[in-house]
């Protein structure tokens, strides 16, 4: 069939280019914007008015701003101060940022959840904030947490593909390329969905894996 | 013979909004003692204790702990002085990530700063003295409620404490759990450490401790021996709390 082979002999090779692209994108922001998540969330509920202030500040100001306009303004608006990132670099920035920002929320709801008793035991014990934070109340509320930022990472994946506007050619962009020269957008479209899809799941499997690796006895499966 | 009290408590001051929770509340006691308080709800008795090692910061009062006064705006002396203070909850308050013996030995690691061999024998001994050495990789979830108590009374003794608060350690327990719980607390008192707990075991506190103090509303209403506050207390509020509680809890020991 006419559509199979042009599957295999074109849009195959340029998805693989371009899918090599995205991982490279996909992974540091993926496991940046986590730590930015996991400091900033921590630093709102347990850092003194003035960081809590700077850092919901934070918040404000990259859930606020459309993620394209933001990838903008690292790649074109910072060569106005003598800034120049290259296309992946600035695309990095750009997600770890934004995805930071949303995995905060997410932490703080699960640092706010875990039961006040936890803290005073720690305090009580003589731990410092700071110990009490990481060797205590973070352990237990990662675990919570993990459903919505393996959400916040799934969404990742999907929308690194705005890089290619910024000129980083990534899965997206080698099929946008591709359709626009061969006018067959409904193949190399739908190809382009069947490679999010899979990528999707196989990160989906991955989290899910780390989820039963992490339960503890009491801490929340409640399978029978 | 007078000696200098280990921990001494003066004029402690704390009020929750517009709610006065403590009014001026002083307590001294020497090493080795066992102080018990009583009272009905709402009296400030687990207020006080939790003010005694600033888990809740007093508006006013001082405490002095070996004579040295303690200054909780200075952060690392108040973490410092935290490890010398053990408090025991009554929610037990294990680290529910944690096994057992990772309970333990979490403080020694690292606020102790011990190395893992260290901690590891220690946090073993400890288990093995409230005679739980068989539960040392279960977690809270898999324990009792007077396993829970007693591997957190373990938890506490690890740090070498001068002083333990208890806020009422059996309140949470099923009845046939009491018993294994408050023979650790008697053990405890037995080899002569200083102890200020809050709770409604009268048999226990009549027989082993060596003050009672009864709270109502945030004061001291009366202080005195166990027998002279059970038997023969002088104001009638305290009068009328025991004769209600004895009859309620009987001579359990």
């Amino acid at each position: 069939m006419d559509e199979l082979t042009f599957i295999q002999s074109e849009i195959l090779p340029a998805f693989w280019k371009g899918l090599k692209v995205s991982i490279q994108l996909i992974v540091p922001s993926a496991l940046l914007g986590l730590g930015i998540g996991i400091a900033v969330g921590s630093l709102r509920v347990y850092g003194n008015r003035l960081v809590a202030a700077m850092t919901d500040g934070y918040v404000v100001l990259f859930r606020g701003v459309p993620l394209v306009v933001q990838l903008f303004i690292w790649y074109f608006g910072l060569p106005y101060f003598g800034v120049y990132l290259s296309p992946v670099a600035a695309s990095i920035v750009g997600f770890s940022l934004c995805s930071g920002a949303y995995h905060s929320e997410y932490i703080r709801g699960a640092l706010l959840s875990i039961k006040r008793g936890q803290m005073l035991a720690a305090q009580a014990l003589g731990f410092s904030k700071l110990q009490m934070v990481v060797s205590v109340i973070l352990p237990q509320a990662l675990r919570r947490a993990l459903p919505g930022c393996g959400n916040e990472i799934i969404y990742l994946i999907k929308y690194s593909s705005l890089a290619y506007m910024i000129t980083c050619i990534e899965l997206t962009g080698e099929a946008k390329i591709l359709a626009s020269h061969t006018f067959r957008y409904t193949e190399v479209f739908f190809m382009v969905g069947v490679f999010y899809l899979i990528l999707v799941s196989i990160a989906s499997w991955g989290l899910h894996l780390l989820e039963d690796r992490l339960t503890l006895p009491g801490f929340e499966h409640h399978r029978t | 013979m007078p000696e200098e009290p280990i921990l001494r408590i003066e004029n402690i001051k704390k009020a929750f909004g517009q709610r006065d929770v403590l009014k001026g509340v002083p307590l001294s006691i020497s090493r080795g003692e066992l102080k018990v308080l009583i009272g009905p709800s709402g009296a400030g008795k687990s207020t006080l204790l939790q003010c005694i090692n600033f888990l809740v910061t007093p508006e006013a009062g001082e405490i002095w702990l070996e004579g040295h006064r303690i200054n909780h705006h200075r952060k690392r002396e108040l973490y410092a002085y935290r490890q010398q203070v053990g408090m025991i909850f009554q929610d037990f308050n294990l680290f529910d990530h944690l096994t057992a013996v990772d309970n333990i030995r979490i403080a020694l690691l690292r606020v102790r700063g011990m190395s893992k061999q260290e901690a590891d024998a220690r946090a073993m001994a400890e288990l093995e003295r409230v005679g739980l050495s068989g539960h040392a990789h279960h977690y809270p979830a898999q324990l009792s409620g007077g396993q829970k108590q007693r591997v957190s009374i373990a938890r506490a003794l690890a740090m070498d404490p001068k002083v333990m608060l208890l806020d009422e350690p059996t309140s949470a327990l099923d009845p046939e759990l009491i018993g294994e719980v408050l023979a650790v607390i008697r053990d405890l008192v037995a080899n002569g450490m200083t102890m200020i707990m809050a709770t409604h075991q009268i048999g226990f506190s009549r027989a082993l401790a060596d003050e009672i103090i009864f709270m109502v509303d945030g004061l001291v209403l009366e202080q005195g021996t166990p027998e002279r506050i059970f038997s023969d207390a002088v104001c009638d509020r305290a009068r009328e709390f025991c004769a209600k509680i004895t009859e309620l809890y009987g001579e359990s020991l």
